[in-house]
Order: C-alpha cells, then sequence, then structure tokens
C-alpha cells in the first residue's frame, strides 16, 4: 500500500532573471517500510522533491498524497500540524537545538505534540537506545560528535511516530565510522519496525545500502530501481 | 519546556546577553533612584505643608477669600459647625483662626506679614508649628507672658529681632479703624518654606480679639486635621452640604500647586520610567534581531519538524521578556536598596539650602517610593520585553522552513 503518491509534481525558481525547472513532472510512489535514496547531481531537484514531500516548499503544480491528504492544498497551518505528526526530518547539519541535551532534543517533539510527561520520558530513553546513545541521553550537542548528533536527529525524528523519515543528505558530515553506525541503525529500524526512510543523497555508501534508487536529472525521474536482493524483507 | 528553551536561549551568547541585561539594569536603576528622590521630595513637601501650613481642610467665609477683608468671619450658625466637627471620627483636631494682614515693625525694619490668631492648645493639635521652634528658640505660648507672639526664623532676621525682642502689629479692626499692639516674641520657628516663615506670625486669639474688637468667637479660618488624610473628600462633602453658606476647601484647592505635585507626580513617574524603558527596547529588539539571524537554520528546523507561528511567537517572546526582566529585576533591586539606604540615611544638600527653602522644600531629601509602583514598574518591563519582542518575533515568522534550514 502506497503511503506516498506524486503525481506532475512540478516546481520552478526564478533565479535573477532565468527560471530554473526544479521538478518538472514527477510521479512518484512509496510504500510502507520503503529505504529508498534520491540520487543525482546538484541542481537535480533532489532537495526540491523531498522539501515538496515534506511540506516544507510547495509546488507550482501536481499533487502530493500522503495517505488520503493532498499535502499541496493544506494552508500552512495545518501544513505544520501535519508535518508534526505525521513526518520526521534528519538534516544535513543534523540541526538538533544546542541548549537541550540528546534526551531533551528527543523529548522536545513530543512536547509539542501533547504527550504526557511519563510517556515522554520513556519513548525518549528508548529511541536514544535504539540508536547506540543510552549513556549519552544528558550530553548537550556540543559534547556528542557528529555521528552521535546524526543518531540523535534520527531519535527526534522517530519520536513523533511518523509515518516516514525524511533524510536530506545525513551522510554529508560524517565520517566513514560514523555513517556506517548511522546507515546501520536506520536500516535495523527499517528492517525491524518497518519505518519508512526516504534519502536524498550524493554518499555512495548510502546508496549501496538503499533498497530502491531513483535518480533525477533535471527535475526528472531518469531511473527508478528496486534492488533485489537476499537481504531484503 | 518553551520556557527552558527560552530561558537557556538567552544564555547563549553570555557577553552579549549581558551587556544588554546591565544596559536595562543601570537603566532602571537610575530611572528607579531617581523617581524615588522626586517622588520622596514631592511626598515631603506634600506633607509638611499640610502639616504646617494648609491642614487637611479649611472653613472660610467665601467672602473673605475673595477680599481678605477681616470683617469678613465665618458667619452662620457657629455653634452647629463646632459640634458637627466634633462629632466627625475622622476629624482628629481642628483650629479657629483669626487671619488677617498687617505690618509687623521693629526699631529697626518693617513688612507686611500675615498675623494668624489661635487657640494655641487646639493649634497644636493641628499643625506642627510648635514643635519646629528650637530649644534656643524660645517656647509655644504660655498664659500670664502678656500679648506673646511666634514669629519664623527669616522674619526675625528681615526685623533684626531676637527671641524676647518685642515687634509692633498694625493693622484695622472690624471698623476699618488702624490699630495694632506689641508683642513680644516668645518662640521664633523655621519650616523649611523660608517665603511661609517670613510671611506668617502666630498670635493667640485672645489677646488679637479685643483688639480686632471682634466678638470672642469670631473666626476667619478654622483648620481641619483628620486622622486618615484619605477622608478628606468625604468630609469636605459632608461639610459642604451641611454648611452651603461656607467656603470648604481640602488642602489641593487650598494650594492647587501642591495638589498638582501631589496628583501628577505618579503620572510623571511613570512616564519617566516609560521613556527609559522605551530607549532600552531598543537594545533588546537590535539584541533580539541578531539572536534571531544567528539562528536562522534553527528556527526553520523548528517549524520544519512542527512547531508552529504562535510557539515559534511565544518563544521569541519568552527571550526578549526574560532578558529585560532579569535586567530589570536586578535594576529594581538596585534602586529599592539604595532608596531604602538614603530613606534612613537622607540626601543632604547642604549647599543648596537656601534655594531649597525658597521654594518650601527641606534640603534634606528621603527618596521614598510606594509598592506599587514596583508593582507597575515590573509590569511595564515584561510589556516592554513583549513589545521589542513583536518586530523580531514577525521577522522570524516570515522564515520559510525550506530555505532556512540551508543557511549557513
Amino acid at each position: 500500500m502506497s503511503i506516498i503518491t506524486i503525481e506532475e509534481l512540478k516546481k520552478s525558481y526564478r533565479d535573477s532573471e532565468v527560471a530554473v525547472q526544479a521538478l518538472n513532472g514527477i510521479n512518484l510512489t512509496f510504500d510502507q517500510g520503503e529505504f529508498a535514496a534520491v540520487v543525482g547531481p546538484s541542481g537535480s531537484g533532489k532537495t526540491t522533491l523531498l522539501n515538496m514531500v515534506g511540506g516544507l516548499d510547495k509546488p507550482d503544480s501536481g499533487s502530493i498524497l500522503i495517505g488520503e491528504v493532498d499535502v499541496t492544498k493544506l494552508s500552512s497551518r495545518k501544513l505544520i500540524d501535519f508535518r508534526l505528526k505525521n513526518i520526521g526530518f534528519v538534516f544535513q547539519s543534523y540541526n538538533l537545538i544546542p541548549v537541550l541535551t540528546a534526551f531533551e532534543n528527543v523529548e522536545f517533539i513530543m512536547n509539542l505534540q501533547g504527550v504526557k510527561r511519563e510517556e515522554r520520558k520513556k519513548r525518549s530513553v528508548e529511541l536514544l537506545e535504539a540508536v547506540g546513545l543510552g549513556d549519552r541521553i544528558h550530553s548537550r550537542p556540543s559534547k556528542l560528535s557528529g555521528g552521535q548528533q546524526q543518531r540523535v536527529a534520527v531519535a527526534r525524528s522517530l519520536a513523533s511516530r511518523p509515518r516516514f523519515i525524511l533524510a536530506d543528505e545525513p551522510t554529508a558530515n560524517l565520517d566513514s565510522v560514523s555513517t556506517r553506525n548511522l546507515l546501520e541503525i536506520m536500516e535495523k529500524l527499517n528492517h525491524e519496525e518497518k519505518i519508512t526512510f526516504i534519502f536524498s543523497t550524493h554518499d555512495q555508501r548510502v546508496v549501496n545500502k538503499a533498497h530502491r534508487i531513483i535518480v533525477l536529472e533535471d527535475g526528472k525521474v531518469v531511473k527508478d530501481e528496486v534492488k533485489i536482493t537476499s537481504e531484503i524483507r | 519546556m518553551i520556557w527552558i528553551i527560552a530561558w537557556k536561549n538567552i544564555w547563549r551568547n553570555k557577553v552579549r546577553s549581558l551587556v544588554v541585561v546591565m544596559a536595562i539594569a543601570f537603566g532602571l536603576f537610575g530611572g528607579v533612584f531617581s523617581s524615588a528622590v522626586l517622588k520622596g521630595t514631592g511626598d515631603q513637601r506634600v506633607r509638611e505643608a499640610v502639616s504646617r501650613e494648609t491642614s487637611h481642610i479649611q472653613i472660610h467665609n467665601p467672602a473673605y477669600i475673595e477680599d481678605n477683608d477681616v470683617r469678613y468671619v465665618i458667619d452662620g450658625n457657629r455653634e452647629t459647625l463646632i459640634t458637627v466637627l466634633d462629632t466627625i471620627k475622622v476629624i482628629e483636631a481642628w483650629s479657629p483662626r483669626v487671619k488677617f494682614m498687617a505690618m509687623a515693625g521693629s526699631a529697626n525694619a518693617g513688612t507686611g506679614v500675615v498675623v494668624i490668631g489661635i487657640d494655641p492648645d487646639k493649634e497644636q493639635r493641628v499643625t506642627e508649628i510648635h514643635s519646629l521652634i528650637c530649644d534656643s528658640c524660645g517656647s509655644w505660648f504660655k498664659k500670664g507672658r502678656g500679648m506673646s507672639v511666634v514669629i519664623g526664623q527669616a522674619l526675625a532676621k528681615k526685623l533684626k529681632v531676637h527671641l524676647n525682642s518685642k515687634i509692633v502689629l498694625t493693622f484695622q479692626d472690624m471698623q476699618g479703624n488702624l490699630t495694632g499692639g506689641a508683642f513680644r516674641i516668645c518662640g521664633i520657628y523655621r519650616t523649611n518654606n523660608s517665603v511661609f516663615d517670613e510671611m506668617n506670625v502666630l498670635v493667640n486669639r485672645t489677646d488679637i480679639i479685643p483688639l480686632l474688637t471682634a466678638d470672642p468667637g469670631a473666626c476667619h479660618e478654622i483648620a481641619i486635621r483628620l486622622t486618615e488624610p484619605d477622608m478628606a473628600d468625604p468630609v469636605q462633602l459632608t461639610l459642604k452640604n451641611l454648611f452651603p453658606s461656607m467656603l470648604v476647601q481640602d488642602w489641593k484647592e487650598i494650594d492647587p500647586l501642591l495638589g498638582m505635585l501631589n496628583d501628577f507626580m505618579d503620572l510623571w513617574l511613570y512616564l519617566f520610567m516609560g521613556i527609559i524603558l522605551l530607549a532600552l527596547g531598543f537594545g533588546i529588539i537590535n539584541t533580539m534581531l541578531m539572536a534571531i539571524l544567528e539562528r536562522t537554520r534553527e528556527l526553520g528546523m523548528l517549524a520544519a519538524i512542527g512547531m508552529n507561528k504562535q510557539r515559534i511567537f511565544i518563544l521569541i517572546m519568552l527571550e526578549s521578556v526574560f532578558l529585560s526582566l532579569t535586567g530589570g529585576v536586578i535594576g529594581i533591586i538596585m534602586g529599592v536598596l539604595l532608596t531604602w539606604y538614603t530613606n534612613h540615611t537622607g540626601i543632604n544638600l547642604g549647599s543648596l539650602t537656601e534655594g531649597f527653602e525658597k521654594i518650601g522644600y527641606n534640603p534634606i531629601l528621603y527618596p521614598s517610593l510606594d509598592l506599587i509602583f514596583f508593582i507597575n514598574l515590573t509590569i511595564m518591563v515584561v510589556a516592554a520585553g513583549i513589545l521589542a519582542s513583536i518586530y523580531p518575533a514577525r521577522r522570524a515568522l516570515k522564515l520559510r522552513p525550506a530555505e532556512a534550514i540551508r543557511n549557513e
């Protein structure tokens, strides 16, 4: 069953006097439990596509159905609420709240959702343990390595129990050990919890782990390949 | 949790926050203490003027206020008036006075004065003049001393007279004839108002009535002291209703300048503090704008993960309020401590004594402020924080998450 259905998605930007077609008629569907990577050269529209799917930007035309909801039609207020309840984000630069501990960063999103204190506490600890940071829950981001910060970001993205997680270049700032650790954690969550991950990436290591690879060029899908390996499911 | 984040956020750049906190603290410290000096001085002036000069309420024959003619004594039913004055519980004391213009002359000089004929026992329960005669300056009226007069130090200096000197008071009697008498100075008082001291001489009413050829109960003025100054309005209204032919005035009407000083002092202080807070508000706006500029990516992330505009606005507003409140509380505490200390020690402006006394002010200032002022000031500080947050918060709300997240 598709959790995301993208139809004829178009988006153009005006760069100085020149109109740039960032997305030019994208049609895609994503099913529950996918571990997909959107790849392509710089300017191919990867980030724009993720922004559209994440409701961070509006397309010029086309639709994005998440479940039964067309997010392109939502008002900005409803969109914020929709993101909070349905979408998890992992950003390239971690983007944790620097004044909060790892635990508080994870807890914060549940606080926004109005989850009760006890439940927040329990789930925050569970998630941080799941990403291998059970012993660093009271550390602030500045006391964590890049890889550890990104794992906190993954835990935070899971905290709201989203339908899927969008990860924009999640390994771009990580060394190879941290990248391997992070990908293993994400893969494990995908495999065991059936959590859907959609990456935009340049990183071959991510591509190698992905089960589906979508290649974008000039705002169009030029290749959509599902890897059939014994490891998958 | 937003509260905690806001509080922690303001200490991310400690130096910058401390600079603005200290600016607010010292701005308010200066404002609070200046206000305390102004308020203390004003209150002191009002208190002294009421207790030494005007009392709380005065009753006159309306024609007397118009003409100041010695013939316009309080007429009508004086007995009923006295009964009523004795009946009203909040009236602590009242004193009948004859009051008229006269020439005071000594062997050396002469000058115009206001003669106030009083019942010494009653008068000392209404005004404090009797307590302003220093040990070496004689005493209040005593029986069996003949015709005595208590004069102000400034007048004594002008007439070049001393204790036990004699002065001659010349005036018109009730029939318009020139009359007068020689009075021995039994006491020399000194208030903080040299103009008052130079103008007012006090004599015993029983000495002056025969010279005026007035009837023994005659008086031009009844001065009333209340147990509760705030009760002046209802008492005044009651007396007005009961004695419509008499002019009943409270101290604000008797001395409009004093009334204005009392009524407008608070307004002025709040305006003064408001201007200080307005100036400090721009400092807060600047700090918050810088903080938002630095945190563009973070604010974008917060919006992306689902923090709605209302919460982002509250976050910015709380940061601004915490900044202003931290500085405000420090400033107010410093102001309170200095006010409390100087209220006990007084600020002696000795070199300016003459100037202060000419305008009726005590050269020793006792700063003071009401509790309500501090409560209102704290509310104003919070309001300034909220107002200062509006523009930076609007800037933050205009950020587009997709762009803000990628901001370097």
